[in-house]
């Protein structure tokens, strides 16, 4: 329990107004996207950098556990207070500070949403790369804390490519500013490599500045279906491996298609073993003339159908369905579990594979979604977690999976994270000397664990 | 200091052949590309990894210096053996250990220079993009450890860009393996970022898992003559934000500009205030089409001429322009002090008449050139250091330029690095507790303070 001192502290700070620990509340900030959950003793909504700060102040001298949250999307666990204490929660420092599209960089609080962030930048003709599935409510601080992908980082990379400068508040309170808005900038170390995708157990990001970027003047995407698998992933690693560096390049199969048609009723072509959404975007002539290579590869791994979209609206139609996947898959069964393993683009094939074998293997229902272009695989699982037959059968599937993506020079996460639900994997793609680094590291900047403890290392 | 004990367990750990104590040849590593020179005791030559980590234990063990080195072409003094001890010469790790076409990744070893990976993975339709001025002998390792740039910066990236995953030797000896093989991985902390421009403080660099892109295939070369900087730098950001994305976007002043007139088969009136080089390069159709749309950027606009190079000759032509700044200087003054900040874009105008003023004020000659598109500028300035009041002024001057790149809301180094020369002026951009996490991080990798001591940080301080 908080003691009464802490607490008077903590209002002090925030007023009570922002300050929470009714049951009631607490609950809305007892979980995330995955399985677990747990009540933390407060919730804080501090609204500025000064704030942040002198509530560390005050959890660091009665060592207080910590958790930043954003818009607890996270799907591994990342914002959820294991060992109580604290939340801190970003939604009240959600303001755009300043856009320069001459300079081409954004500075805003943590608590903006990314699709916020997107809108406010779309009438100057520019836009901040990193898209995940979540960005209509997932927030720019926890992108950056988890170092969040989406399906165009293919072509663009990930969040930490996009951050310029951060302010951050170190486990005492102090706080620290690095980077610059420069994009070469070599003065000292780059903090924010490592504070970026460290999931909030570092230090409380309270400010930053992101690159942004001119939107291509067209984009042109592709709806593609195979009746084998196995062309379908193979027309991928064919396409990188021919120089074309499409935005994105998605791929479904079977069991997911169908999952979205029943939901979205679309017309989506269930029929298809393999799906493939492309897309490429730049200047026009170039994009015609990628889309001529690639349909030749597509049609060299007998592509059965090939559906162009030019204008905006079909482009938005067949991405709309793809960014719904995850919510619909939730409704086929009480709980989903999807990872996001990673291995090298020429493995594609084979990775898409293994996982059909593994789940078939153990008779579960599931399938895979990638990020294909950049080997991002998300395969997941449905099923139901008080079926505790059904569940061990499910982890123990999913450790084949991690074991499988690791033998391939794959690693467990390319955009997701670690959090609660991958630590007990870390050594199959790390050895030890890496680790006990990583943990070396956490204990030299937050001496008492006290920022989101239990989470990365 | 080092006895003898000491060279005798180096010489049981790297060989006889490799490792040197021989005056004329510790010269030979004494110094960088700043020309300040420290003697070190021995010059070793590991040709592995295992060797490397066995160094570093000695060296804790016995606490002496080591500083990793690769060409010595560090603008910044980081190579320098400041306080002694063992130089750590990469030059016998220098394989190519792999070259992955499908996933377009080359695995090399530290002592690769620059030049020669791009020659080999050339010749499997593929590039490796970073491409520093000294590429011809600078090494990958030296690259990383700088996160060096170059002029292809602007469409590319720099070198953090390029590389995935790192085989690291902490100061302790222990063998870390940072990053993966994958585009993404958010499998712990980023430490390969970390790594990258940590200037051989952090640890020492012993494979690099770099990343490759699909060779260019066509490539289209502009030489853009204009009577105002200010109309310049401003065609700079219309260029990028019309969909135009050149692989090279390089501006000279014109100071720059009066010392290579007459290295030119074609000189620019002496109107000209400013100079870009541009370059294209990608797919065909892609190149082709972006030349029609700057050559409409350029239409009708009367401060500006651009040329377009039609024959290979004519593109050497106008990189003769840009390679010739550098060496040419010298017949200006006998001494120069280099210095790459960066501003951002629409700022380059502010710092170039800041330098003017700098010049006119301290009696300098003041030129400056470098990478437009990216706001990183090359600022030189010349003088005789013989000259106490210049070499007074110098100081003074560059004093100067750091503030003010810093209140441009710039950086002091774009790519150079911070080393030992810029090392003084690191408060003039970061706080004093994010410098204090900073050390508090190189004291964690390096509790005895052995690998590379006396860089980065201001010697005050410490
Ligand atoms: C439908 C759906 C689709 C998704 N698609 C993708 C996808 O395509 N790609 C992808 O990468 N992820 C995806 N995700 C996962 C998730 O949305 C992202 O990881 C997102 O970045 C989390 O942002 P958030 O604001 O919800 O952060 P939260 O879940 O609230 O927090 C995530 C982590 O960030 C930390 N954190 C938050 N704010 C701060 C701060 N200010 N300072 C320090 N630490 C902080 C938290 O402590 C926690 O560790 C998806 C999730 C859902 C539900
Ligand atoms: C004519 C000329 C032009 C230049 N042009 C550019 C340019 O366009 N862009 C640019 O960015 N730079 C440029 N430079 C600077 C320099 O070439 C780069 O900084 C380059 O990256 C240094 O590489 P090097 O192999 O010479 O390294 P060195 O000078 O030997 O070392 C540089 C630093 O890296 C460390 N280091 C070297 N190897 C390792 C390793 N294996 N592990 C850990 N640390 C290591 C050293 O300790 C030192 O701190 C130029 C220099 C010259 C002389």
């Amino acid at each position: 329990m908080l003691s009464k001192t802490a607490k008077e502290q903590l209002i002090a700070i925030t007023g009570k107004d922002r300050f929470s620990d009714a049951v009631e509340i607490l609950t809305c900030y007892s979980y995330d996207s995955f399985l677990e959950e747990a009540m933390p003793e407060a919730v804080l909504f501090p609204v500025s950098t000064k704030e942040v700060s002198e509530i560390l102040q005050v959890a660091s001298a009665h060592k207080i556990p910590v958790t930043a949250r954003g818009a607890g999307t996270s799907v591994c666990g990342a914002p959820i207070a294991v060992n109580q204490g604290i939340v801190l929660c970003f939604t009240k420092m959600d303001k755009i500070i300043e856009i320069n599209t001459p300079d081409r960089y954004a500075i805003v609080q943590p608590g903006v949403i990314n699709g916020e962030l997107q809108r406010a930048l779309a009438p100057e003709g520019f836009f901040f790369p990193p898209d995940p599935g979540s960005m209509n409510f997932s927030t720019i601080g926890g992108n950056v804390a988890l170092n969040a992908g989406g399906p165009r980082c293919l072509k663009y990379g990930v969040t930490v490519d996009y951050v310029l400068s951060m302010e951050v508040v170190l486990a005492s309170g102090e706080v620290i500013r690095f980077g610059s808005r420069n994009i070469k900038d070599v003065t000292g170390y780059k903090l924010s490599a490592l504070f970026c995708g460290s999931e909030g157990t570092l230090g409380i990001i309270t400010e930053l500045t992101l690159r942004v970027v001119p939107c291509p003047e067209t984009a042109q995407t592709l709806m593609v279906t195979f009746d084998e698998l196995d062309n379908t992933a193979k027309s991928v690693s064919d396409i990188i491996g021919s120089g074309i560096l499409p935005v994105a390049i998605e791929l479904v199969d079977k069991v997911g298609m169908n999952a979205l048609e029943n939901a979205l009723h679309q017309d989506l072509p269930t029929e298809a073993a393999g799906t493939l959404l492309i897309e490429v975007d730049g200047i026009k002539e170039s994009c015609e003339r990628e889309i001529e290579k690639i349909t030749d590869i597509l049609k060299k791994n007998h592509a059965v159908s090939i559906i162009k979209a030019t204008e905006e609206a079909d482009r938005n139609r067949l991405w709309a369905a793809r960014r719904a996947a995850y919510g619909v898959f939730a409704k086929i069964a009480p709980d989903i579990l999807s990872e996001d393993v990673t291995v090298p683009v020429s493995k594609v094939p084979e990775m898409v594979r293994s996982i059909n074998s593994t789940i078939g293997k153990y008779k579960l229902k599931g399938g895979v979604l990638a990020h294909a272009g950049d080997g991002n695989m998300h395969p997941f699982i449905c099923a139901d977690r008080n079926d505790k037959e059904e569940w061990a059968k499910v982890e123990a599937a999913f450790k084949e999976i991690f074991t499988d993506a690791a033998a391939l020079h794959g690693t467990l996460s390319g955009e997701h994270g670690i959090g609660l639900a991958k630590t007990q994997f870390l050594p199959l793609v790390m050895d030890e000397a890496s680790r006990k680094f990583l943990t070396t590291i956490k204990r030299a900047v937050d001496p008492d664990n006290i920022l989101n403890p239990g989470k990365l290392v | 200091m080092m006895d003898s004990n000491i060279i005798k367990k180096l010489e049981e750990i790297v060989g006889k052949d490799s490792l040197t104590t021989r005056e004329e040849d510790l010269h030979c590593y004494s110094f960088d590309g700043t020309g300040k020179a420290y003697l070190p005791e021995v010059v070793a030559y590991p040709q592995n990894t295992e060797q490397v980590s066995n160094i570093m234990k000695l060296a804790n063990e016995y606490n002496f210096a080591v500083v990793p080195r690769g060409a010595g072409s560090g603008m910044t003094g980081g190579a320098v053996p400041l306080k002694g001890g063992l130089v750590m010469a990469m030059s016998k790790l220098n394989r190519i250990l792999e070259i992955d076409v499908d996933n377009q990744i080359a695995v090399v070893e530290p002592g690769v220079v620059t030049g020669d990976l791009q020659k080999e993975v050339k010749k499997v339709g593929l590039s490796y993009p970073p491409d520093p001025a000294s590429l011809k002998y600078c090494t990958i390792g030296g690259n990383a450890a700088e996160c060096a740039g170059g002029p292809s910066a602007v469409k590319y990236g720099v070198t953090k860009d390029f590389i995935l995953g790192l085989e690291v030797v902490l100061p302790s000896g222990e063998i870390l393996h940072t990053g993966a093989r994958t585009e993404k991985s958010v499998t712990g902390y980023d430490l390969t970022r970390l790594f990258v421009g940590s200037e051989g403080t952090l640890g020492i660099i012993t494979k690099i898992f770099a990343r490759l892109l699909p060779l260019p295939v066509h490539k289209e070369t502009f030489l853009v003559e204009s009577t105002s900087l200010k109309a310049a730098t401003e065609m700079v950001a219309k260029i990028l934000n019309a969909n135009i994305t050149p692989r090279t976007l390089e501006y000279m002043d014109k100071t720059a500009i009066s010392i290579v007139r007459d290295k030119l088969t074609n000189p620019p009136p002496e109107t000209v205030e400013a100079m870009l080089l541009i370059e294209l390069d990608g797919e065909e159709t892609a190149v082709l089409a972006q030349t029609e749309r700057m050559k409409a950027l350029f239409a009708g606009l009367e401060d500006f001429t651009i040329k377009h190079a039609q024959t290979e000759e004519e593109v050497n032509d106008m990189w003769q322009a840009r390679r010739s700044i550098s060496p040419s200087t010298f017949n200006l003054r006998p001494n120069k002090i280099s210095e790459d900040v960066a501003v951002p874009r629409s700022r380059i105008p502010e710092l170039v008449e800041y330098t003017e003023k700098l010049a006119k004020e301290y009696g300098l000659i003041i030129l400056t050139f470098g990478h437009a598109g990216d706001g990183n500028i090359h600022v030189n300035m010349m003088l005789d250091r013989s000259d106490i009041k210049q070499a007074m002024a110098g100081k003074k001057a560059v004093d100067l330029l750091f503030k003010h790149a810093v209140k441009l809301q710039g950086t002091l180094s774009g790519e150079h690095g911070i080393g030992i020369s810029k090392a003084p002026y690191l408060t003039f951009e970061l706080d004093e507790t994010t410098i204090k996490v900073m050390k508090s991080l190189k004291q964690l990798f390096d509790p005895n303070n052995i690998l590379n001591p006396g860089k980065i940080f201001p010697q005050t301080a410490e």
